[in-house]
């Protein structure tokens, strides 16, 4: 078995896991995506045995593959600017068949492309969560006026707006930014109609969280640590990264156990982070997941959480296994260890991004 | 503000020069984060990931 990862060696996720598994033995490669360049080229040849090649590394029956972030499809630039477009659009369908048939070989995905697909979109992943048992606030996806003003209409309802996407505005020629992040909103603050248009947006009952938690989903394993935030902000990213944010391993309810494995099955996805909100009863509301979300930040926080070593223990759990990650968590190095290399200048540092941010804005 | 401008820009949290530079300072220590500004990775490194057909 190899683990094959679609991502950048430098990856911020992707090195210290591939450091960590290579230490103990296993074998990692990684394929960035579909590019024109040597390492990004790929074959797939469908008959009698189908073989896939990712990067010159042959995809084999038992391998586990995680797709973590593969890069955009990069065309030759030296294509004609006639044949562009073109090129682009055979790029991407190449890139398609290949995450797709990826789920019809006898892999592994982490997780299944098309499952991920599915899930990403919020609209379907709070839906299933209600379906699954989990509680979740009452949520309008919209850029239709007249029922945006309907939903704030309602009568005691405290309702906040968030974005179905990140994003950051730079101001140009400075350092000041801003970043989306999740607001509360009256009926007397919306804009006007026009603006309402300008983008859809996700507007929802405000939970009224005593705390966050993060949740990490790893096959039938699931850790929850609520992060608290002396701030007591809507929105605990940012605070986050000022540290201003703990994460304490919290026990996970019984029936939001349930609720979340029966979401993973219906789902098909095995792995991801999973939000949600705690009020003062003790009742978990589903916020989001993102199947591919960052975890190893809880590791930094919370030293003994030691998700590096759970996520390698999972990835390479024989099949059928019904161990607790736990019992071989202890194969792995932590990611104090590769922390500590990092510093030293002992393993490569954390890449830049090679493509455009598609995330970033530039405003006057 | 310009009017023309989206809602969920308007809800943005704006942070300074210096605080920029705060978070980066601790990002130092927290590169992993679900956070957006990271040195490191010139901006983002967030939770969502832009797929093939989109976010």
């Amino acid at each position: 078995m190899k683990f094959i990862v679609l991502a950048p060696e430098d990856d911020n996720h992707t090195a210290p896991i591939k450091w960590a598994m290579e230490k103990a033995g296993q074998k990692v490669v990684c394929w960035a995506g579909l590019s024109w360049t040597d390492e990004g080229q790929s074959s797939l040849l469908i008959k009698d045995d189908d073989t896939m090649i990712l990067g010159g590394h042959s995809v084999d029956p038992g391998d586990v593959i995680w797709v973590r972030r593969p890069e955009q499809p990069v065309p030759n630039p030296k294509v004609s600017e006639a044949d562009k477009k073109f090129a682009g659009l055979e790029y991407r369908c190449f890139y398609n068949s290949i995450a797709y048939f990826l789920d019809t070989l006898p892999v592994w995905c982490i997780n299944s492309y098309s499952a991920a697909r599915v899930i990403i979109q919020k609209a379907v992943q709070i839906q299933l969560a209600r379906k699954c048992g989990l509680k979740t606030p009452a949520t309008l996806m919209s850029n239709h006026p007249a029922t945006v003003r309907e939903f704030f209409a309602r009568k005691d309802a405290r309702t906040i707006c968030k974005g179905f996407t990140p994003h950051v505005w730079q101001k140009e020629g400075q350092m000041s930014v801003a970043i989306t992040e999740t607001f509360e909103l009256t009926s007397g603050q919306l804009p006007s109609d026009e603006v309402l248009t300008y983008a859809p947006a996700i507007y929802q009952d405000r939970v009224p969280k005593e705390y966050d938690t993060r949740m990490v989903l790893m096959g039938n394993q699931i850790y929850s640590y609520a992060l608290k935030n002396k701030k007591q902000a809507l929105d605990w990213r940012q605070d986050a990264g000022l540290g201003h944010v703990t994460a304490e391993l919290v026990p996970t309810p019984p029936d939001v156990e349930k609720g979340v494995l029966e979401f993973a099955r219906r789902s098909g996805v095995c792995f991801g982070s999973l939000d949600f909100g705690v009020d003062a009863q003790g009742q978990w509301w589903f916020l989001e997941i993102n199947e591919q979300g960052q975890f190893l930040w809880i590791d930094q926080f919370n030293r003994d959480a030691r998700l590096l070593e759970k996520f390698c223990a999972f990835v390479t759990a024989p099949q059928g296994s019904t161990l607790p990650l736990e019992a071989r968590q202890d194969l792995f190095p932590s990611l104090a260890e590769y922390e500590e290399l990092l510093k030293h200048e002992q393993v490569p540092p954390v890449g830049k991004p090679r493509q455009e941010d598609p995330f970033l804005s530039m405003e006057a | 503000m310009n009017d023309n401008r989206v809602l969920t820009r308007r809800g943005a949290r704006e942070l300074s020069e210096q605080e920029v530079n705060a978070v980066q300072g601790a990002f130092q220590r927290h590169t992993l984060t679900p956070c957006f500004i990271d040195k490191k990775q010139q901006l983002l490194n967030g939770d969502q990931t832009i797929g093939e057909c989109g976010p």
